[in-house]
């Protein structure tokens, strides 16, 4: 037994209990802020672009602003857009999958949408939800839905109801590029080589929030429902979208 | 080392077998052995990208690559030794059998394929307070993360593996916590045994687990698990690759779990000291007999879902998936027919500690040993027919309803026996306010709303609006941490100094417990009232109603958390330079307190004859 | 067993009971008992109301008259227990050496039995209070099927939509009528979901190819939270709705306004 090593004075033990604390809550807070840094959006974080217009809508007044994002099948396709996005096989939105919306405001949002599609797991998110006067912009043309069958993805906000936050539900489908045809429609973006639609559309902001957008087109491939991969990690087919 | 007829072994110098495999191997070659093993299987079938088939095989080559780990550390730290030389038609030397007991080898032997159940009980101590250490953790990130709405801190993909991860790290620990450490160094001696029914395969459940527990953590590495601690299916056959890590860690705790189970019943059944009659036997080991003879009918079918989720994510099998003519029910039948017995498998060795040291600190007979047998008896012949009552609200045959309700609540009968076996003890005694004794007391408080809130929730109608919600969370947390940890813990402070040969330094025992109750207790209570509120479980946001109920449950749980860091300060200070303590320093009667410290090799030099049983305290007795 | 040292309680049950009810313990355990019991009661009577949030439907009152009535009936139990527990910490012994002897009581039969014939009767009330409620619940279901309104609810990965089958509408809100039944046909398009309008009391899992039935009344006018109780990956948390009980008039409003037609 070792017998030599009896109880310490009860100063020192008093010290080393709380240097033992003060170690412990210091190994806690480090798991903690590791996790935390790990959880940082994988992009900067989208800005929307204020504009010194203003708008009336339904009789009310509303400053304007907009954004513009992006829809890849694949990562290496945005690249050549310029686009800095997550270096895997991954669909993904970008340039950032956390939006930065004014509150308050009509944000005028446009979607360069670049994939194939088959067909949605819910009919539903077909249409369209929440936009101003219930329409899309698709190359000019205003509709109210794309069938279920015609989707590629979709660009659907929702967040959790709640006395000290707006509600705010907006649901987009992109009609899919018919890539038997090598894309059927052309692309207004400059400079780049990717056939595509272009979707514009608005919305308007209530006040300060916190809320999500996923796309509810099954485009995790590979998986069950086929909306794991892609569809289930944050930061490709999912984001944020913060109201301030 | 039942084979083994030598008298006094403890004293003797080391036999070193020259030229014997088995005094190399240790749990270094272990790990090197089972490295390799799991890099070759995985770069032998290595998933081919851009393949459609790209997710089956990988989750072929981790699921894989994980059991030839556990299998390459258990080959690398000799556990087949002996069954290999059984298959050549030969044996252990019996001096290598006293080499593999950990005679006289200090504390290498603590990382060695050791048979004596003291070192096996010691390696379970430390394994389950790194897992608990581990958990408790994570759920400090949960908590932090929930301080605030709207789940700024952590992240969904993370909080959600947070989440599971902690779940599962906590049941596994939890499962162990008292038949791991206690079942193993005490029991054995408390029934006046020289060591478990089958040293071998009491060192071989050890390791097993231990290799577990790299598999678990391996999972924070692959992206970590979407599913919770439930990995309901098809959520779980969707989930990305980390979701391998937990069936594989499930598979080989249930290998684990089903070696200590058979092991400790067969010793507790055979191998009682002459004249310990069923009456005699201390109520401890009666409980964590229960508990794990419980355990072996309900972990394989864990196993079973969990081989079943494996094959339809590496073959598509389709069990769960009902475009294919599956069903997620499936899988939530096969979960909860082992879950529901698997909460009093946690709770009752918890329990049975409460009953031994009671009559100890309040110096009176157990009251009532008939009562505290059939409460026990009750609870694990219930427990495996109230699984359902997980699944009201799943709309599966609600017919099925009403019977599963009677069942569950039928427990609050058996579970009453066991308030009056504690509190019938207590009565008109005068409690001895030692630690033990403390944990006694938060025991019956914490038990009492876990058992009442239980009441409501086995209530359908009550369930169909509870269910999921935080109050469940609250809930099992009285019943498993506030009841069974609090227990385990209590045990802790009892066993310490035959354990350790010291006592555990009081008045850190003291602030721990103050600490980690009443911390406990303002956790749960914003967690109770959140649920009631309407506030679902598992979620990283949460709307701004909660806002309060919340921050009250985070500032609990820094509580909580303190008090566990102060806890661990006083086992390893004590462990190292606490005071020396008597043979027998709480007076009690079990055969454990008659031997000395350091408990040698076999641990009578002459066994114990049984009289009576080693409740006779009180006047008159 | 050994009761040769309490000789006094001995003689006939009327004087062994006022002896018991004169000794010092059990007197205290009582106060003590008392109070823990009256704590319960106002638990019941008062926090759980409070906490609950607005009672929309039948079964959100069964449910809230559950909570109620069981932690009142069960606080008298709860009282016993804590109060026997607060009893001995008050009569609690301090210092390094073990407390004196007490009686060598091994088991009292009598007490065995009366707790649990007891705590056998609160588990009987309990479950015939369930199954009562659980047959309202039932019967109601079957009474009010032919003029229910069914709302068929799909569950995706991490959104909620709900389809007027008799009306033609879709929508991401939930919106119904006052004080007519209706039913919900949940199901899933990928994972397991649970369907959980608070207000009203209900709840059900959504499995996908499976359709499962909860039924309910709305019998109050106001806003309404849907919830997913059933953790379905990444956005679990987010996966939640509003909806409002809105009168006759104004729901067949909406769904006009929503294109639909008067079923």
């Amino acid at each position: 037994m070792e017998s030599a090593k009896v109880e310490t004075s009860s100063s020192k033990r008093l010290i080393s209990a709380l240097v033992f604390v003060v170690l412990g809550v210091a190994v806690v807070g480090t798991v903690g802020f590791t996790l935390h840094a790990l959880s940082a959006d994988p992009q900067a974080p989208l800005h929307a672009t204020k504009s010194s217009e203003t708008i009336v809508v339904d009789g009310k007044t509303y400053p304007k602003a907009s954004v513009t994002m992006g829809v890849y099948a694949d990562s290496a396709q945005a690249a050549e857009d310029g686009y800095t996005l997550n270096k895997k096989d991954y669909v993904q939105y970008g340039p950032s999958t956390h939006l930065i919306l004014p509150a308050h405001t009509y944000v005028t949002m446009t979607i360069h949408a670049y994939d194939g599609g088959e067909e949605l797991n819910n009919p539903y998110f077909g249409k369209v939800v929440g936009t101003v006067g219930g329409t899309i912009n698709v190359d000019g043309v205003d509709i109210n839905a794309v069938a279920p069958d015609k989707v590629q993805h979709t660009w659907t906000l929702h967040g959790i109801p709640s006395t000290s936050q707006d509600p705010l539900f907006v649901n987009v489908p992109l009609p899919h590029v018919d890539e038997g045809e090598d894309g059927f429609l052309p692309t207004n973006d400059p400079g780049t080589h990717n056939k595509g639609h272009t979707v514009v559309f608005s919305f308007i902001t209530g006040g300060a929030g916190e809320y999500v957008w996923n796309c509810e087109y099954p485009c995790g491939d590979g998986s069950y429902a086929k909306f794991g991969a892609a569809m289930s990690a944050y930061g490709y087919m999912s984001g944020k979208v913060t109201v301030k | 080392m039942t084979t083994l007829h030598s008298t006094s072994t403890s004293s003797r110098p080391i036999p070193n077998p020259a030229k014997s495999l088995i005094t190399k191997l240790n749990m270094g070659t272990g790990t090197v052995v089972g490295v390799i093993f799991a890099l070759a299987t995985y770069y032998a079938l290595k998933p081919i990208p851009d393949d459609p088939g790209f997710y089956n095989q990988q989750n072929k080559a981790l699921l894989a690559s994980m059991f030839a780990w556990s299998i390459g550390f258990l080959i690398g730290i000799g556990a087949f030794i002996g069954p290999f030389r059984w298959l050549i038609g030969k044996d252990l030397t019996a001096e290598e059998q006293l080499y593999l007991a950990g005679d006289g080898q200090g504390i290498k032997r603590y990382f060695k394929y050791c048979t004596d159940h003291k070192v096996v009980g010691i390696q379970y101590l430390v394994g389950v307070m790194a897992m608990l250490g581990v958990g408790g953790t994570m759920a400090m990130m949960i908590r932090t993360s929930l301080a605030v709405p709207g789940g700024h801190f952590i992240g969904a993909t993370i909080y959600n593996s947070l989440v599971g991860l902690h779940g599962i790290t906590m049941i596994v620990a939890m499962i162990i916590v008292a038949t791991g450490p206690f079942g193993n160094y005490i029991m054995p001696i408390m029934i006046g045994a020289r060591d478990m029914a089958f040293p071998r395969l009491n060192a071989l459940s050890w390791w097993v687990l231990f290799t577990a527990i790299p598999v678990l953590c391996s999972a924070w590495f692959l992206g970590g698990i979407p599913t919770g601690w439930t990995a309901y299916a098809p959520l779980s056959i969707q989930a990305g690759p980390g979701m391998n890590a937990f069936l594989a860690t499930i598979i080989i705790f249930a290998v684990s779990t089903a070696v200590a189970g058979m092991n400790i019943t067969a010793t507790v059944v055979a191998m009682r000291a002459k004249g310990m009659k069923w009456n005699r036997v201390p109520i401890f080991v009666i409980g964590a007999t229960m508990s794990v003879a419980l355990a072996i009918p309900a972990f394989p079918t864990f196993m079973l879902a969990m081989v079943q989720t494996a094959t339809d994510r590496v073959f598509n099998t389709g069990f769960y998936d009902a475009n294919v003519g599956g069903s997620g029910w499936l899988y939530a039948h096969l979960f909860w027919i082992m879950g529901h017995p698997e909460v009093y498998v946690i709770l009752l060795p918890g329990i049975a500690i409460l009953m031994e040291i009671t009559p100890v600190f309040v110096r009176k007979p157990l009251f009532s040993f008939n009562a505290a047998v059939l409460g026990f008896a009750g609870i694990a012949g219930l427990s495996v027919l109230v699984w359902a009552h997980h699944m009201y609200i799943s709309g599966w045959t609600p017919t099925l309803n009403g019977p599963f309700m009677v069942t569950t609540e039928m427990i609050s009968v058996p579970t009453g026996l066991i308030f009056l076996v504690l509190l019938g003890t207590v009565w008109r005694g005068k409690p001895w306010m030692k630690l033990p004794m403390l944990g006694m007391f938060a025991v019956i408080w914490n038990f009492l709303i876990g058992g009442i809130t239980g009441i409501y929730l086995s209530d359908v109608p009550a369930d169909n609006y509870l269910h999921g919600s935080m109050y469940v969370t609250a809930h099992f947390h009285y019943t498993l941490m506030g009841a069974a940890l609090t227990g385990a813990v209590a045990g802790l402070a009892y066993w310490f100094p035959k354990m350790t040969g010291r006592m555990l330094n009081e008045r850190a025992g003291y602030i721990s417990f103050w600490f980690t109750q009443v911390g406990f207790q303002i956790l749960f209570l914003g967690m109770f009232i959140a649920g009631a509120e309407g506030q679902p479980r598992r979620v990283v946001s949460f709307a701004a109603m909660y806002k309060y109920q919340n921050m009250i449950s985070t500032f609990g749980a820094y509580l909580v958390g303190i008090g566990f860091i102060v806890l661990l300060w006083a086992v390893v200070h004590s462990w190292r330079r606490g005071v020396i303590a008597p043979k027998n320093p709480w007076g009690a009667k079990t055969l454990e307190w008659t031997v000395p410290y350091p408990v040698p090799l076999e641990n009578f030099d002459e066994l114990p004859v049984i009289t009576t049983d080693p409740y006779g305290y009180g006047k008159g007795n | 067993m050994s009761n040769h040292d309490e000789p006094d309680l001995k003689p006939t049950p009327g004087a062994r009971a006022t002896n018991l009810l004169k000794r010092e313990d059990v007197k205290r355990t009582m106060v003590f008992g008392l109070i823990w019991t009256a704590i319960f009661v106002v638990l019941g009577l008062y926090a759980y109301p409070k906490w609950m949030p607005t009672i929309m439907s039948t079964d959100m009152k069964a449910m809230e008259r559950i909570m109620i009535a069981f932690t009142v009936i069960s606080a008298p139990i709860a009282g016993l227990v804590l109060g026997i527990a607060t009893q001995a910490i008050t009569n609690r012994h301090k210092g390094d050496t073990p407390p004196p002897d007490g009686p060598a009581v091994r088991t009292n039969g009598p007490v065995v039995i009366i707790w649990s014939v007891v705590s056998g009767i609160f588990c009987l009330v309990a479950v015939v209070w369930g199954i009562a409620e659980l047959n309202t619940m039932a019967n109601a279901a079957t009474a009010d099927a032919k003029e229910s309104i069914h709302v068929e609810v799909t569950g995706s990965q991490w959104v909620w939509s709900f389809k007027y089958v008799d009306q033609g509408v879709e929508s991401d809100k939930l919106i119904l009528p006052i004080d007519r039944p209706v039913e919900f046909e949940v199901t899933s398009v990928d994972v397991n979901h649970s369907f959980w309008p608070v207000q009203l009391g209900v709840k059900v899992d959504a499995n996908r190819l499976q359709t499962t039935v909860v039924h309910t009344v709305p019998n109050k006018l106001g806003a309404i939270d849907i919830k997913c109780a059933e953790l379905c990956g990444l956005y679990h948390a987010y996966m939640e709705t509003s909806g409002e009980v809105m009168t006759e008039e104004n729901f067949n409003n909406w769904i006009t306004a929503n294109g639909g037609h008067k079923a």
